[in-house]
């Protein structure tokens, strides 16, 4: 048996759950969520990893697929699972059309919401740890109105939970700052100059490594924590 | 003035709607309960968790006059131990009282079915200030149209649209009764008559954010200033006594 914890994380094809499994593949056994069939996943996954094709669009057939596949798998505790898929669109609130509304709260917020009720078995057996992954804009953005309605919504779920489990199972929201992933071509917007300070997916992914395995309820990853990497604080 | 009101069958949403018929107001009254009929109310029976029935809605919408004011008030909630709650309550949940009024604000403000100097308004709640262990979804999706409002008010004031959020504490109606610990002091709860009255009149003034009555006040303010010790506060008087899920 292989000693190692084990780790689920959605969103695990691309971006900043991709450079999160890389950056734990030495150090824990893998369960990688994505939407692409397993033909078609990238080359960069980590040698070993489960993977499971979960599109979180359809929140209830996702974790129905990640249940089935664990059981096949015969895994029945997680020492960590991170919710970390998640999409948005660009547009004040008069472009935004209802199939992008429900597509954006579906997998930012419903998704993650039943994935995290099928997973506290999984969680309780070896007191592991939910971990969601937030963003910055929780707090409100006008040109991107339900991507920070859902992003608040996850935060208020995971204050709450927190309260809930907090005998059993840790609860943790990371939110990052601007990361230098696909998500903002594919959301139609173009951050131009302003990319070069943003986090690249393995600084951040790094950063989220390390607060995992802290103590903090909620955490922000953002300038501050970009400033001190480029001032050598580096760690990879 | 044409005001649409959702979640207007009874509770709060049904109080707003005959306080604004009262004041000469046409109402359209969307509710997925029968309505009772009051002159100048119109019912519109639409189940706000069907997707296709709030698409139809806003179709037909679309070839009727601008509303002056639109009111988001329908809401379900789901409590008790969050995992012991099925999946398809939080669904319905999610759908009804964060999905519906953000696609339906929308809708309505790119086909102008909002009047220049119109107002919309959302109802979410003191939970936004303090957590809800015991309704962690609910708790979600008030937060969602809280952060809603305040993301797409600056972009609709420019267009003479004002944005009220309401934080309303406990309520004295038969759904929030449904839904509170078997302890709880119905008297010591807002009367709804009251709270519409004070609805109204923020939304009239055109106010940000209405934090209605004493306790509501008081939520804002220790849960901006001790946020952990307030979600423990609610923990203690409602997620522990909690004795049965309501969904």
């Amino acid at each position: 048996m292989d000693p190692r914890p084990i780790v689920l994380i959605t969103g695990a094809t691309a971006g900043i759950g991709l450079a999160l499994a890389q950056r734990l593949a030495g150090t824990h056994r893998l369960v990688l969520c994505g939407r692409r069939a397993g033909s078609e996943y990238p080359d960069e996954l980590p040698d070993g990893a489960l993977y499971i094709q979960a599109d979180f669009k359809d929140p209830l057939g996702a974790v129905e697929a990640i249940e089935t596949a664990l059981d096949e798998a015969g895994i029945e505790a997680l020492h960590r699972v991170v919710i970390n898929a998640g999409t948005g669109y660009y547009g004040s609130v008069e472009s935004e059309r209802p199939d992008t509304i429900r597509e954006t709260l579906d997998v930012n917020l419903t998704a993650p919401i039943v994935l995290a009720r099928h997973m506290a078995p999984f969680l309780e057996k070896v007191r592991g740890k939910l971990v969601l992954i937030g963003s910055v804009a929780h707090r409100g953005a006008a040109n991107m109105p339900t991507y920070a309605a859902s992003k608040a919504g996850l935060a208020g779920f995971a204050r709450s939970l927190e309260s809930e489990w907090q005998d059993r199972t840790a609860v943790q929201i990371i939110h990052p700052g601007p990361t230098a992933t696909e998500m903002h071509e594919k959301a139609g917007y173009d951050a131009g100059k302003l990319r070069r300070l943003f986090f690249s997916a393995a600084g951040m992914a790094d950063e989220i490594a390390l607060l995992m395995d802290g103590s903090k309820k909620t955490a922000t990853v953002s300038f501050g924590a970009r400033l001190r990497r480029l001032v050598g604080k580096r760690s990879s | 003035m044409r005001v649409l009101v959702t979640g207007a069958a009874a509770g709060l949403g049904r109080e707003i709607a005959s306080q604004l018929v009262a004041g000469g107001a046409h109402v359209t009254a969307v509710d997925r309960s029968e309505i009772d009929p009051l002159e100048g109310l119109e019912p519109r029976k639409v189940d706000l968790a069907d997707r296709e029935a709030v698409d139809r809605m806003l179709r037909e919408l679309e070839d009727e006059p601008p509303f002056d004011w639109v009111i988001h008030n329908a809401g379900i909630s789901a409590t008790g131990k969050f995992e012991r709650i099925p999946d398809d309550a939080y669904l319905r949940l999610l759908r009804v009282n964060c999905e519906t009024p953000m696609l339906m604000t929308a809708g309505l403000i790119s086909s102008g079915r909002v009047a220049a100097g119109g107002r919309i308004v959302f109802i979410s709640s003191l939970s936004h200030f303090t957590g809800y262990p015991g309704g962690a979804v609910y708790g979600a999706s008030k937060d969602v149209l809280a952060v809603y409002a305040k993301s797409i008010r600056p972009t609709l004031k420019r267009r003479q649209i004002r944005v009220t959020t309401v934080f309303p504490g406990p309520i004295r109606t038969d759904h929030a009764s449904r839904h509170a610990p078997p302890d709880a002091q119905a008297e010591r709860r807002m009367d709804p008559a009251d709270l519409a009255a004070r609805i109204i009149r923020a939304t009239r003034r055109g106010k940000t954010v209405l934090y209605p009555g004493l306790t509501a006040r008081m939520g804002r303010l220790l849960g901006g200033i001790v946020p952990g010790r307030m979600t423990a506060f609610m923990r203690r008087v409602i997620f522990e006594k909690l004795e049965r899920d309501v969904y």
